[in-house]
């Protein structure tokens, strides 16, 4: 009743605050109410960026990672302020796919982009991410595989015990009015309007660090230095960092670096066991840094199956938050194994990473599979 | 190609001969019939389209579209049994009679070697730039390339002429030896990307790179960086006398295609397929992997005999309404008569109606 008394004039002035308080004399706490000038300046500082939500459980702010099963997978989504790292698959087939998932989930959310790499022009990489499936063909889709799948198994009917035919079917599609994670078709490509609508900056490692000098060992390698400043920059001038307080609204940085490791960008990791092992690391601990003080994720591809040196790996997930390691069956001999044959390969979700919280968020299902269908990449718990 | 020109062959164990070259056909327009790897979709700026075309017109297979990804190439790696050299040769012969330039940054053999089986006209169209006979420039004769090894590869990249370009390395081996893995892997990419620059559209580049590692000369590390870079990987290996080539071609977004053939290099350099896959000199992958049975070591039975089958299916599940037990279940019952408990007391039993408890040990 006391309670009652205090909450229920919300959008009271603070007078009738007072009464009812002096009234019941239950406690001294008092809600304060709104300001009179109540703009939405103080409730819009996290909820109004596009493309956020924040996390139902410990309310972190979470960007969607392009592929809503993984957004589920990771507690909602990626943090914002924090790295995914997906340990590429052997021939960079379905990691470059959730690479591209990521770039076009910026693009439709109005994010800016930061595309790196050292193999293939940023401008290319951009030319090739997927097309977003708008909400009237997504359900075709999904009933069209549905129905595929259905009629591979029609003789197999299930004869249900238990009282399931009466509850309501579970919506395994998109649901429709979702905003925060898309699906996007890998079959065809974004349209034009789109990608020179969006901003993005891009870097090429060949292009931009040009000489060769020699370096120390035990420090960063040249191509790693010259994107540490591009990415610095970038969050300087734009002001991602809350450096030059923007009259606009405030937006996310998603970054993306692809191929991070390779011999590439002028690292040995891939090439030696005893090459400068610290380049790599150094070069996580400070974009980890970048990372945490402005508003901005980042998604890293890294082809861990070359590194020669083990130990490299384990450092390399202890400085990213939240890992992911791909693993696909072609030319292994699982392919043919019938266990594995709906699946084109596994996901291992290696690290989850605990921010202002005690506990990890981590989803009891760890047997995970994927699948790359026609124009959908769906991932499941493994069924025997 | 025979079994070891002359060289022992003492080797225990059977090198696995590698052949990596760059295949990239790119956007093939025609999606060309003919082995898998001749219509690969390789990447954008370096695909060469019309080389399926001509080439399975010229012989019924054809192995590898010498296209480069810009990514280097990677040649046949040879091994001390299964040589490499031939091969790369034939496929040299064949890009010169197609009319492409061809760049040759030789190597492991001199000059005089390397075009040794080459007729004229195919000779005269190479252009070899000779890093055998004085790699560190000792003699300041000044014709030779200038940097090193990797003022080499520059240089012969400044010097194409826009158009198809083949460049042959013999061999990567030894490039490796004396350059930093890294600094090889930029310098082969960065190749194919002046090319492609200078000639203009994407689609009027096609460079090619072959390029020969001996594979048991290298470590993991640096294969798997340079197969990492190639588009196509060509390895040598065979049985006795018959030389198979494996090839594995990497397609940007879908799943690469392995393909296996048997192939001879004949005296003139030109390349004899038989195709198919290898015989029964690989031993059979069945009889060491038996067939996964997931159902085979449970401890209970999943299969049903047919008389459990058919009353599994006549029986009727607790909710499955029908509508004479709706009709049964509607009409009143006749009470607790269709509920007993029927009980015969035992010998220990002492049914005590007012202490029920009695019986009991306490």
């Amino acid at each position: 009743m006391a309670a009652a008394a205090t909450c229920g004039t919300g959008a009271g002035s603070t007078g009738s605050m007072v009464a009812a308080g002096g009234k019941n004399n239950v406690t001294s706490f008092q809600r304060r109410g709104p300001r009179a000038s109540g703009s939405d300046s103080s409730y819009s500082r996290l909820v109004s960026i596009a493309g956020t939500r924040p996390s139902v459980r410990n309310g972190q702010l979470l960007v969607s990672t392009g592929l809503p099963a993984l957004d589920q997978l990771l507690g909602g989504g990626l943090a914002v302020g924090t790295v995914l790292l997906i340990e590429e698959d052997k021939y960079n087939i379905y990691s470059s796919l959730l690479f591209k998932y990521f770039l076009a989930e910026g693009i439709i959310n109005g994010h800016t982009l930061l595309v790196a790499s050292a193999k293939e022009d940023p401008a290319d990489i951009l030319q090739e991410l997927p097309a977003p499936l708008l909400d009237d063909n997504v359900k075709k889709d999904f009933d069209e595989d549905a129905c595929n799948h259905k009629t591979a198994e029609s003789n197999i009917k299930m004869k249900i015990a238990w009282r399931y035919q009466l509850l309501p079917k579970m919506e395994a599609g998109p649901v429709s009015s979702s905003r925060f994670g898309h699906y996007y078709d890998a079959s065809k490509k974004m349209p034009q309007e789109l990608i020179e609508a969006s901003k993005w900056h891009g870097f090429f490692s060949p292009e931009k660090s040009s000489s060769t000098l020699n370096i120390e060992p035990c420090s960063l390698t040249h191509g790693y230095i010259k994107l540490l400043q591009f990415i610095q920059n970038i969050i300087y001038e734009e002001g991602f960092d809350g450096s030059n307080p923007q009259k606009k609204q405030k937006n996310i940085l998603r970054i993306g670096i692809q191929n991070l490791g390779s011999p590439l960008w002028g690292d040995d990791i891939c090439c030696t066991e005893n090459g400068n092992s610290h380049s790599l690391t150094k070069f996580l601990y400070v974009l980890r840094g970048l990372l945490r003080t402005s508003l901005s994720a980042c998604m890293i591809t890294m082809p861990t199956h070359l590194i020669q040196n083990k130990a490299i790996i384990s450092r390399v997930t202890n400085l990213s938050d939240t890992v992911v390691g791909l693993e696909s069956f072609i030319g292994s001999e699982r392919e043919t194994n019938p266990l594995y044959k709906d699946y084109h390969g596994l996901i291992h979700i290696r690290q989850i990473p605990r921010l202002n919280n005690l506990i990890y968020d981590v989803s009891d299902v760890k047997d995970l599979a994927f699948k790359l269908k026609k124009k959908l990449f769906t991932i499941e718990k493994r069924v025997e | 190609m025979g079994a070891g020109r002359g060289k022992p062959r003492a080797l225990p164990t059977r090198p696995q001969y590698r052949a990596s070259a760059e295949g990239g056909s790119g956007a093939d327009p025609g999606g060309e019939a003919g082995p898998a790897w001749s219509g690969v979709g390789g990447a954008g700026d370096v695909s060469r389209p019309r080389v399926s075309g001509r080439r399975t017109g010229a012989c019924g297979l054809l192995p590898l579209p010498p296209t480069t990804a810009p990514n280097g190439s990677s040649g046949p790696s040879h091994s001390v049994e299964w040589e490499g050299r031939s091969l790369l040769k034939a496929l040299i012969k064949k890009a010169a009679l197609g009319g492409e330039q061809v760049h040759i940054l030789g190597c492991e053999v001199s000059e005089e070697e390397f075009r040794a089986g080459f007729d004229s006209s195919i000779n005269s169209r190479l252009v070899y730039y000779d890093l055998f006979r004085d790699p560190l420039n000792w003699a300041q004769t000044g014709e030779a390339l200038p940097g090193g090894p990797l003022g080499a590869l520059q240089a012969m990249c400044k010097r194409t002429d826009p158009g198809p370009v083949t460049v042959a390395l013999d061999s990567l081996s030894w490039l490796l030896l004396r350059l930093p893995c890294a600094a090889l892997c930029q310098a082969l990419c960065a190749m194919s990307r002046q090319h492609a620059c200078r000639g203009g559209g994407p689609a009027a580049e096609q460079l090619c790179v072959l390029g020969l590692l001996h594979r048991e000369l290298h470590g993991p590390g640096p294969t798997g960086a340079l197969s990492s870079l190639a588009q196509t990987e060509v390895t040598l290996g065979g049985t006795a006398g018959q030389a198979s080539a494996h090839i594995l071609c990497r397609r940007p977004r879908q799943r690469p295609p392995l393909e296996t053939l048997w192939f001879s290099v004949l005296p003139d350099l030109s390349l004899d397929l038989q195709g198919g896959p290898p015989l029964e000199s690989q031993p059979h992958p069945d009889p060491h992997t038996p067939q996964v049975e997931p159902a085979s070591h449970l401890t209970f039975n999943l299969h049903l005999s047919k008389r459990e089958r058919e009353a599994k299916d006549s029986l009727t599940l607790p909710f499955q309404f029908s509508s004479e037990k709706q009709q049964a279940l509607l009409r009143p019952g006749p009470g607790p008569a269709t509920s007993r408990i029927f009980y015969e007391p035992d010998a220990f039993d002492d049914l005590d109606p007012e202490d029920p408890d009695g019986d009991l040990d306490v």
